[in-house]
């Protein structure tokens, strides 16, 4: 009996434990196979962690290698709301540190969404109190931010960054492709922690850093001339000024410098009006500055030599209906004189010989009504009139600068032609760019565009301009130990109230280049509505002096000519 | 035999796991080096920002100007002189030119 029952409880045993066994069995068919794709995916999804990692932003170093801009990782502030406490109280913890409204705050903090970023890019020191708030559902990442370590300067040039460290503006935007970093998705792996364990499969590859680059400004010159207009600007109670230094055999741009200047690093709230290149964007009417260009096209079409007489009518002429003044109440002057002097009766007598077209035709060939191509966003063509759609008097109007609109960046490249020995250049910004590992992928290489007027053209007009300096209008731009050759301008600017010329609102500008024998720069001034004084002799001309001045030290171009003659001149 | 045979095989095993456990924590490791990494590259960020910024040109200016007290030279200061004796200096050449600055009174700001 008793080894009946014991038989029975063996076999319920071996029963209890073969289903159980079958339970498990099924269970492991059930997970390994009949929902193995299932269930892999989904462990996958736990376990596989992908991340988007894009590569930093190239740098943006001078010509010497000193940084203009770069990368810094600063915090980031995120929510998960769902994980948050007491919105109202923490939105108002929050407000404090990140100097914001706390409404605005709140109403993230109570939005749907699992995820809500609070504040991106912060300082580091905001990073730091909002990690002491230690609240659950609130972190702290450190995202990349592009930072430009010299602040205003260059700022114009530079451009900047957005939020997402694409390229805005400047040189940020027009070299986009080369600076910005490439994505790369990578896959690790984590644990039951969320640690990362270890990359599945291979080391995935690292994100690509953006190419570094490289500019022709160099930061010293750059400096000299920011500061320089910002003490002219400031002194003589003007608008705003530009003043460009180009190295006239290359066309490399040595230095933009505008003013008013902004901060990169501190962009919101400002308006385009305050960034914008106006070197390259604004057109204004160049004035007495047109002169030199004017006196190129006599001089190569041989309508006047440089000893060609022209009367002055004492200093007052009609033409059109409308009287032209001059400063000076001249008779008889050579063509020398006429440009020394900046005669505007010379000047319109020179252009009548010259002629419509084939004035239109040497303004065009000096770049005047083209973009210059400069590897800078935003740049205007610039107007000029072709002789059909000229009235009456803009012959005249053109022999002095007015009814003819030029860019900055386009008299100062056509100033660099007269110092090139008449080679038109295309003016450039960025020397080179290479990978994070070294090749280069970009180098620039000089590039000229025409040669609009003949050497001896070139050389006469050179020592034109030189007398320009050297005893004409231009004479506070002489600099000691050196020759300098250039032109001033006074540009009247049009009331847009009357639509006429203003007699108060005017350009005060100086263009020239430096030695004159062997030029190493070619400097533009352009001071927009002075109030102290208007005359381009008085208000550029001293800015280009010190800055020549400055500039020559540095690049330690060696003195020129007898220094007995300069040191007497000075003293 | 058998003994040694189930012996081996537990070995074996032993040995993957020790495997894999030491892969994870290889793993934890190059993630730490890894953050320190990342840790040592903002660092120099930041210090080449800090270069970056304490040798710009305006800082040095100012520096010169409002803490040492230096000042521009002013005309008779700087004395340029020919070792050629008046001749002119061939056009792009600093042979035979030297820039000679003498005489330089040192001033202060009060």
């Amino acid at each position: 009996m008793s080894t009946g029952r014991s038989r029975v409880r063996h076999y319920v045993a071996v029963i209890a434990l073969m289903a159980g066994f079958a339970v498990v069995l099924f269970q492991l068919v059930n997970l390994h196979v009949l929902q193995a794709a299932k269930l892999s995916l989904k462990a996958d999804r736990q376990h596989r962690k992908v991340v988007h990692v894009e590569g930093a932003r190239g740098t943006i170093v001078d010509r010497n290698g000193k940084v203009l801009a770069m990368n810094v990782e600063v915090p980031s502030v995120f929510g998960m709301p769902a994980l948050l406490g007491n919105p109202t109280e923490l939105a108002r913890d929050l407000a404090t540190v990140l100097h914001v409204r706390p409404g605005d705050i709140k109403k993230k903090l109570q939005s749907d969404r699992g995820f809500v970023w609070i504040a991106r890019k912060l300082d580091p020191e905001q990073g730091r109190k909002v990690n002491s708030l230690r609240q659950q559902g609130l972190g702290v990442i450190m995202e990349r931010r592009r930072y430009y370590p010299k602040g205003p300067m260059l700022s114009h040039v530079l451009g900047f960054a957005g939020i997402d460290n694409q390229g805005l503006e400047g040189l940020e935007l027009q070299y986009e492709s080369y600076l910005r970093g490439k994505k790369q998705m990578v896959v690790l792996q984590r644990d039951g922690l969320g640690r990362v364990v270890f990359p599945t499969r291979s080391e995935p590859q690292l994100p690509v850093t953006g190419h570094s680059t490289t500019l022709t400004i160099d930061e010293v010159i750059q400096y000299i001339a920011e500061k320089e207009l910002e003490d002219a600007v400031t002194k003589t109670g003007a608008k705003r000024g530009v003043l460009i230094i180009m190295e006239p055999r290359t066309g490399a741009v040595l230095a933009m410098a505008l003013t008013p200047r902004f901060d990169p690093n501190a962009v919101r709230g400002l308006t385009p009006h305050r960034w914008r290149n106006r070197a390259l964007t604004d057109v204004y009417e160049p004035g007495s500055t047109m002169k030199m260009f004017l006196a190129a096209a006599a001089l190569e079409e041989g309508t006047a030599s440089s000893e060609t007489m022209i009367y002055g009518e004492n200093g007052r002429m009609t033409v059109a209906n409308t009287v032209i003044h001059d400063h000076d109440e001249s008779g008889w002057m050579t063509f020398t004189q006429v440009i020394q002097r900046s005669s505007n009766i010379g000047a319109v007598k020179i252009a009548m010989s010259v002629g419509e077209e084939r004035l239109y035709r040497y303004l065009r060939a000096f770049g005047f009504g083209d973009r210059t191509e400069i590897d800078l966003p935003g740049e205007s063509a610039g107007l000029v009139k072709a002789p059909p759609r000229w009235g009456r008097r803009t012959l005249a109007s053109m022999a002095i600068g007015q009814e003819i609109a030029v860019t900055p960046i386009q008299l100062v490249t056509a100033a660099a032609a007269i110092a090139n020995g008449g080679w038109l250049m295309k003016p450039f910004v960025v020397s080179e760019i290479r990978e994070a590992s070294g090749k280069i992928v970009f180098q620039a290489t000089p590039q000229i565009r025409r040669r609009p007027v003949s050497p001896e053209t070139i050389q006469t007009l050179g020592h034109i301009l030189e007398g320009a300096v050297a005893h004409g209008t231009g004479t506070r731009a002489s600099v000691l130990g050196y020759r300098v050759a250039g032109k001033t301008g006074t540009a009247q600017k049009i009331d847009p109230e009357t639509g006429s010329y203003s007699a108060t609102k005017f350009v005060a500008s100086f263009v020239g280049y430096v030695p004159a024998e062997d030029p190493r720069l070619t400097i533009l001034v352009a001071i927009d509505e002075p109030r102290t004084e208007s005359w381009g002799g008085a208000v550029a001309a001293p800015v280009f002096r010190r800055v020549a001045e400055r500039v020559l030290r540095y690049l330690e171009v060696p003195v020129q000519g007898p220094i007995k003659l300069a040191m007497a001149t000075r003293n | 035999m058998r003994t040694i045979a189930v012996g081996a095989v537990m070995a074996l095993l032993l040995l993957y796991v020790w495997e894999r456990v030491d892969l994870v924590q290889v793993g934890y490791r190059i993630q730490q080096l890894k953050a320190e990494r990342n840790a040592l590259a903002r660092e120099q960020d930041e210090l080449r920002v800090r270069i970056s910024q304490l040798t710009s040109p305006e800082r040095l200016a100012r520096v010169a100007t409002e803490q040492l007290g230096m000042i521009r030279p002013i005309p008779g200061q700087v004395i340029l002189v020919s070792l050629g004796a008046g001749r002119p200096a061939a056009a792009s050449s600093s042979e035979g030119m030297v820039r000679v600055a003498q005489h330089i009174p040192i001033q202060r700001k009060p």
